[in-house]
């Protein structure tokens, strides 16, 4: 899922410091789970902003709202009183929901809250991992189901670099990332096709991905 | 290799060819843009090797660039190794600029996949990372065999030429993968083949055998990276802070003794200035000399190892020892006995 | 808790003000001593500066449209 984490308090301080009535809006779906932009950091947010902005002497009027999913319109509108009431709206969801919300209310500003960061799983309570770039061209049948793409530091097609150590990748070392391509190769044996890992692959076509400029994908017979 | 042709004729290629045990070096270019370093560099390699490799930014630090560098070597003498890396450059950048570097009279390209930004002064920029080293070794081969360009278009006029290296790293993991990756970059392309640092005899020798079994060594030529050990310090840093590599701790015993009997680090910080200086040049002396001497014991059990073509001297911010450790070695076009007669011209 | 102390550092308020403890309703003769170490903290962290009102009239919550 989309994860994202909440932006330093100072950054949203600075943000919100020219308006007067500030609306911070949550998001009940992807940032809700990674508990980054739900109701409850939202509440837990405008407190503090409260809370800041009263000991500064510059205190703000704080609201707060969330909708179930900010990146569509019909959503949106059930916040639009608040959203029409309020000179700056703080927006809790992820960049997309951000800029629909901009787009929907072009008469007030929407900034984001929260840093979006990745397509990410949960591997455990409290941790989310990148797994999946976008890259539009899915490769997981040649790697054992392992993206080289999100998960190598390098995105190489023909891993893995001299760089794997135990496993281990050596970039962020501290941090014990493991090498994809090392968790590739292990798994390519244990489903019996190394041979995938012998073939040369060409180079990645990097159209499809955010390279080849803003995708838009459209169903003609999904349209109304 | 049975070929009598050779693919491109560099002096590297027909010292291989010719079957001398080849010696190449290493040359880091200054972080800045004054060429003076380099003339002073390549003054201390000029004759000791085939030829020089020229980083590519190396750790992500910038440096001025391989190719630049090259076309310095190259007036004053002596061949260059050019260095690509798929970190900065994407896949136009680099045809482009192997275009100009083989105009310009280079003839030796190594194909990496470049260090991480992370390591280096621009952790913020953005990594390319295209191509890797085998897709781009294989574009190499193609712009020089089947001259075209990536996307398939044919060359019209000269094609860039270049005798393909690559790099290998017999200490990464996985240690079993290691040397069929070996095989898929020769297949890919590669003619020879650099190694990264052996301060493990053995283990690199196990690696040899396997790839002796695959037959890679018939189909590329294999250089095993060696290089002197400056100090003491030196070989702990590089025993436990440099990913990939693997120090026999034996050289680190080693690199200890060699100072035995001389004034210890704290006595000379107990003594007059003078004196101080002098015991800090002995025990110096007696680091270089030993780490020295490890090198060149390398080399030799490098010789015994069947599939090594030569070695790849590595000696960065120490120019001055390659002349030391070539003629103890006893290789390199100046020492090598069996080349009485100078390298054929070009 | 380590979270909520660092909500409220983050907002310029003192940590201490903020802290949990644990008691059974036998823990008498405890808890006033807790109490008595909490009033002690305050006192000695100053009023709270949130009290200060700024005139500012808090903005209702308007009811949510079904």
């Amino acid at each position: 899922m989309i994860v994202a984490q909440q932006k330093p308090l100072e950054e949203i301080k600075a943000m919100i410091a020219d308006a007067q009535k500030v609306l911070i809006l949550g998001c009940g779906t992807c940032v809700t789970v990674c508990f980054a932009g739900g109701e409850k950091e939202v509440a837990i947010l405008a407190s503090q902003l409260r809370m800041a902005t009263r000991l500064e002497g510059n205190e703000k009027e704080i609201r707060e709202f969330t909708v179930q999913r900010q990146c569509e319109y019909e959503y949106n509108e059930m916040a639009a009183d608040y959203i029409r009431d309020a000179d700056l709206i703080v927006s809790l969801a992820c960049g997309i929901g951000v800029q629909t919300v901009n787009e929907q209310f072009p008469e007030k500003l929407t900034v984001p809250g929260l840093n979006t960061s990745g397509l990410s799983q949960p591997t455990e309570q409290g941790v989310w991992v990148e797994r999946c770039q976008a890259c539009g061209d899915c490769i997981l049948a040649l790697t054992g189901g392992l993206c080289p793409i999100a998960r190598c530091a390098k995105s190489l097609l023909n891993g893995p670099c001299g760089g794997s150590q135990r496993g281990i990748c050596e970039v962020y070392a501290e941090r014990e990332t493991p090498c994809v391509w090392d968790q590739i190769y292990h798994r390519l044996k244990e489903l019996g096709q190394l041979d995938k890992i012998m073939d040369i692959r060409p180079p990645k076509n990097w159209h499809p991905s955010r390279d080849g400029g803003q995708r838009k994908i459209v169903r003609e017979d999904l349209r109304l | 290799m049975s070929d009598k042709e050779y693919i491109v004729g560099s002096n590297l290629e027909k010292a291989l060819k010719a079957g001398y045990f080849v010696a190449t070096g290493e040359l880091g270019p200054p972080q800045n843009a004054d060429r003076k370093e380099i003339e002073r560099k390549a003054r201390l390699l000029k004759g000791l090797v085939e030829s020089v490799n020229i980083t590519d930014n190396q750790t992500a630090v910038v440096r001025m660039s391989s190719i630049s560098v090259a076309v310095i070597l190259l007036e004053l003498g002596i061949e260059p190794n050019i260095q690509m890396t798929c970190r900065d450059r994407n896949r136009i950048a680099i045809q482009s600029d192997l275009l100009g570097a083989y105009a310009l009279g280079c003839r030796n390209l190594l194909c990496l996949t470049g260090d991480h930004q992370t390591f280096g002064n621009h952790p913020q920029s953005k990594n390319v990372h295209d191509l890797d080293s085998i897709s781009l070794l294989q574009m190499c081969r193609d712009m020089r065999d089947k001259k075209i360009f990536q996307c398939g278009e044919p060359i019209k006029g000269q094609e860039p030429r270049f005798f393909l290296g690559a790099a290998a790293n017999p200490f990464a993991d996985p240690f079993e993968f290691r040397p069929y990756r070996l095989a898929k970059k020769v297949r890919a392309g590669a003619d020879f083949i650099q190694t990264q640092l052996i301060f493990n005899v053995p283990k690199f020798a196990e690696f040899m055998r396997r790839v002796v079994d695959l037959g890679v060594h018939e189909q590329a030529y294999i250089l095993a990276g060696v290089g002197p050990i400056k100090s003491l310090g030196a070989a702990k840093y590089m025993a436990t802070k440099v990913p990939g590599m693997e120090v026999d701790p034996e050289y680190i015993e080693r690199m200890t003794n060699c100072t035995r009997g001389l004034p210890s680090p704290a006595e000379i910080k107990a003594m007059p200035p003078k004196e101080a200086a002098e015991a800090r040049r002995l025990r110096q002396e007696a680091s270089e000399a030993e780490g020295i001497k490890i090198c060149v014991e390398i080399i030799n059990e490098c010789k015994k190892i069947e599939g090594v073509a030569g070695v790849h001297i590595m000696a960065i911010e120490w120019e001055e020892a390659v002349d030391e450790i070539v003629k103890q070695a006893q290789i390199g076009p100046r020492y090598d006995p069996a080349r009485q007669q100078p390298t054929p011209a070009n | 808790m380590n979270y909520a102390k660092k909500l409220l550092a983050e907002v310029g308020l003192e940590a201490e003000r903020l802290e949990i403890f644990f008691l059974s309703s036998a823990e008498g003769v405890h808890f006033a001593e807790i109490a008595a170490d909490m009033t002690e903290r305050a006192r000695q962290l100053g009023p709270n500066p949130l009290k200060k009102s700024s005139g500012v009239k808090p903005w209702t919550q308007m009811e949510v449209k079904e």
